[in-house]
């Protein structure tokens, strides 16, 4: 499988400023001071081995989309964040390739920043493309047509060409989605969220998103360290410090990185993927956030398999 | 993970030793609750948490000290004493440096007097 990152921002898109593009070239020239270049390329290869990701690259903006590829002629797709648009220009063009018109989507909920790129998903125009939603949730078609009710947006939900078809999923049930195994968990969040269990031919990856692990009911979370086990890939809710998500922001229905980490520890999994990132942190908060993630594992570590700490961002693959 | 509790020069002194992980966790947040208790009831004591013997705390136990501030509200103050320099790395991470005072020397031992 490989699991491909198309939004990977929590709550709300976010764009970078000049400021922030300004501060990262002034950090670049800085670098390279007293060195020459033939020409970009060379440049190009200097930046990638001597800048970290933070300057030379970005985590993006985009809310919540995770393509997963490795599904029987279709495609599977957790969520519909704005990071959908950019999914969707895409699979037109591997459509127009030859690949099936066939879409398995998987609704972590209905928050607004899960499914705001749905209005601009361009194979739901595409009269010969099949859409299945699943979720754990009965109001899922509700909350796609309310969005795209006239007050909201120019185009309504039944001018889509598509075919669809809205399944529900009971929690401990496997199904099969075009070739994959998908199980689901209910998690703690407003209105509910689920996460999802993706396995095939032995390989797993888990996209557990908006899911608050109470600081009251840690007795829950062996159900969530058996829904992990051994996972090949876990892609969490990483969205604030635990500090803050203890004190501040309890309740706001989001976990943190540490919890993250010792949750995988528990479960045997062997790669976390950051998620979910708070809107207001910079590049350089995030890079922040995962190299503390990173020495966190470290050091609460003992006699366990090292646990790798990805730090997720748009455009990111992961070969599983 | 050890516990011993001490009553010393009209505080009470709280001793975890070795590691509170996924599985001391529950008998840490008892031991933690139970001393709160006890420290009010002695009339609003401040608890020192002595942390010279803890090896380090997951989250689990980090999140059993914010249910024992809970616990304590206005009326018990829980302070973080002696962290070693992993404990001290885990609460800066977890910005819980931020939500306890943590001081660097440990509080006196009761101990065998002379
Ligand atoms: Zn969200
Ligand atoms: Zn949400």
């Amino acid at each position: 499988m490989l699991v491909r990152f198309w939004g990977t921002r929590g709550s709300l898109p976010v764009a970078q400023r000049a400021d922030a593009i300004q501060a990262k070239i002034a950090q670049a020239l800085v670098a390279a001071s007293g060195r020459t270049f033939a020409d970009e390329a060379a440049a190009a290869a200097f930046a990638g081995s001597h800048l970290p990701f933070s300057t030379y690259g970005a985590y993006g903006g985009a809310t919540s989309c995770v393509e997963i590829e490795g599904a029987d002629d279709a495609f599977i797709v957790c969520d519909m964040g704005s990071g959908l648009r950019e999914f969707g220009i895409d699979a037109l063009r591997r459509c127009a390739a030859g690949h099936a018109r066939t879409f398995h989507f998987f609704m972590s909920h209905m928050h607004w920043d899960h499914i705001m790129g749905f209005p601009f998903f361009g194979p739901a125009f595409d009269p010969a493309a099949t859409i299945v939603i699943h979720s754990g949730h009965l109001d899922t078609e509700e909350a796609l047509r309310r969005q795209q009710e006239e007050i909201s947006f120019p185009a309504p939900f039944d001018w889509l060409k598509a075919t669809f078809q809205f399944v529900t999923h009971q929690m401990g049930e496997t199904f099969d989605a075009a070739g994959v195994a998908v199980t689901l968990i209910r998690q703690h969040h407003s209105h509910d969220s689920y996460g999802f269990h993706f396995n095939r031919g032995g390989r797993s990856v888990i996209y557990s998103t908006d899911s608050e692990h109470k600081l009251d009911n840690m007795e829950s979370e062996a159900a969530f360290e058996a829904f992990f086990a051994g996972a090949d890939l876990v892609i969490c809710d990483t969205m604030y410090s635990l500090g803050d998500s203890v004190s501040l922001k309890a309740d706001w229905g989001h976990s943190s990185n540490i919890v993250a980490v010792d949750l995988c520890h528990a479960a045997g999994a062997k790669q976390l993927a950051l998620f979910h990132h708070e809107p207001s942190y910079t590049d350089e908060d995030i890079a922040r956030m995962h190299a503390e993630t990173v020495r966190y594992e470290e050091l609460v570590r003992a006699d366990r398999p090292a646990l790798e700490v990805i730090c997720t961002y748009d455009g990111l693959e992961i070969a599983i | 993970m050890d516990w011993e509790l001490e009553r010393s020069d009209g505080r009470l002194v709280g001793r975890p030793c070795g590691r509170v992980d996924e599985t001391t966790w529950e008998m840490f947040s008892q031991v933690l609750t139970a001393a709160v208790r006890e420290a009010a009831d002695g009339g609003g004591l401040p608890l020192v948490i002595d942390l010279t013997g803890l090896d380090y705390m997951s989250s689990r136990g980090l999140r059993a000290l914010t249910m024992a501030k809970r616990e304590a509200g206005e009326i018990v103050k829980i302070t973080l004493a002696a962290p070693n320099d992993r404990m001290r790395e885990i609460l800066a991470i977890s910005r819980y440096d931020k939500l306890f005072e943590v001081t660097a020397d440990a509080p006196p031992s009761g101990g065998p007097k002379a």
